[in-house]
């Protein structure tokens, strides 16, 4: 009889645990979250309508904090961009592809601050363009985030360059 | 006892392949015709564990972890100076013998240094426009290990 009540114990212990990760996620599954929205808003399936379009371009572009740095070995992306540049950037990039699919690889998250983020990943974009071509490119990144109104917000992402001509 | 024994293999295996001999697929054609798109191979991670990656060592490159890695051949390693001429590799001014390059190149980079603690790698596929292959130096200490065939 005791031994039953201790396995429903240990049975209502385990729930309460996995109910409170739950309810309650740490900062990390909350930096990863927006990793996991941006990937999702990026990604474009063959069949995607135009509402769709539209509302993942200014989803995207809630992501961030305005603004944004853009830190890349190519001189001509790098600079701060605002909100509504970023969604009209990523909504003309995905205009030129027929699917697209961001994965997120290896995501090391570490608060080098309070409230402060930092987070390096590998990101690997595939993809078909309208004309047939196939995209493959991956990209280690540096990210920071900052935390505003209880939400984690891109402030600065770094291309890192793995491979240097 | 049974169960204790499935769970010790379990440990052994999942210790093993996940950081000692990681599996991978090979995915793109800049290793070609050496290790062909699809192919499937291991990462051994002690490769370099008492060496240093020498001139012709195909190595595994990491990204921000091992999930993702690039393979590529060692051309030039510190202090050596690296060049493409008309498709041939030289390293300090003397055109290196490349066996495992097959398809035709018509390469030209100019001539530059390969910085302290780095290596340069590049692919044995160079058919395509040298902008379109991702090579070039890159930190030892981003070498994790060797293909295991």
């Amino acid at each position: 009889m005791k031994i039953k009540y201790l396995l429903v114990g240990v049975v209502m212990v385990i729930i309460g645990i996995v109910l409170a990760a739950t309810v309650f996620p740490s900062e990390e599954k909350r930096v990863k979250k927006r990793f996991y929205l941006l990937s999702e808003w990026v990604s474009k399936s063959p069949e995607e309508s135009a509402l769709i379009m539209l509302q993942k371009m200014k989803d995207i572009g809630t992501l961030f904090l305005e603004p944004c740095e853009l830190r890349s070995p190519n001189e001509f992306l790098s600079g701060s961009y605002t909100r509504q540049e970023i969604s009209a950037y990523a909504g003309t990039a995905r205009s030129h592809f027929s699917q697209l699919n961001l994965k997120l690889y290896d995501l090391h998250v570490d608060f080098p601050e309070k409230e402060v983020a930092k987070v390096n990943l590998t990101a690997r974009l595939i993809g078909r363009s309208k004309t047939g071509e196939r995209v493959d490119e991956i990209r280690e990144l540096d990210c920071l985030l900052k935390k505003m109104d209880r939400k984690w917000f891109f402030s600065q992402i770094e291309v890192i360059e793995v491979l240097k001509k | 006892m049974f169960l204790i024994r499935v769970f010790l293999v379990s440990l052994f295996a999942y210790l093993f392949f996940g950081f000692l001999c990681i599996p991978f697929t090979t995915q793109g054609i800049s290793m070609e015709p050496t290790y062909p798109d699809g192919g499937v191979n291991f990462c051994w991670r002690l490769r370099y564990l008492f060496s240093e990656p020498k001139r012709h060592d195909v190595v595994t490159v990491r990204f921000a972890g091992s999930r993702v890695m690039l393979l590529k051949r060692v051309v030039a390693r510190e202090g050596e100076q690296v060049e493409f001429r008309a498709g041939r590799l030289y390293v300090n001014g003397k055109e290196i013998e490349e066996p495992y390059v097959r398809f035709p190149c018509n390469w030209s980079l100019p001539t530059r240094g390969v910085e302290k603690d780095c290596v340069y790698v590049v692919g044995d596929n160079r058919s395509m426009p040298i902008e379109g292959h991702h090579f070039g130096q890159t930190s030892k200490s981003r070498i994790i290990g060797a293909p295991l065939w």
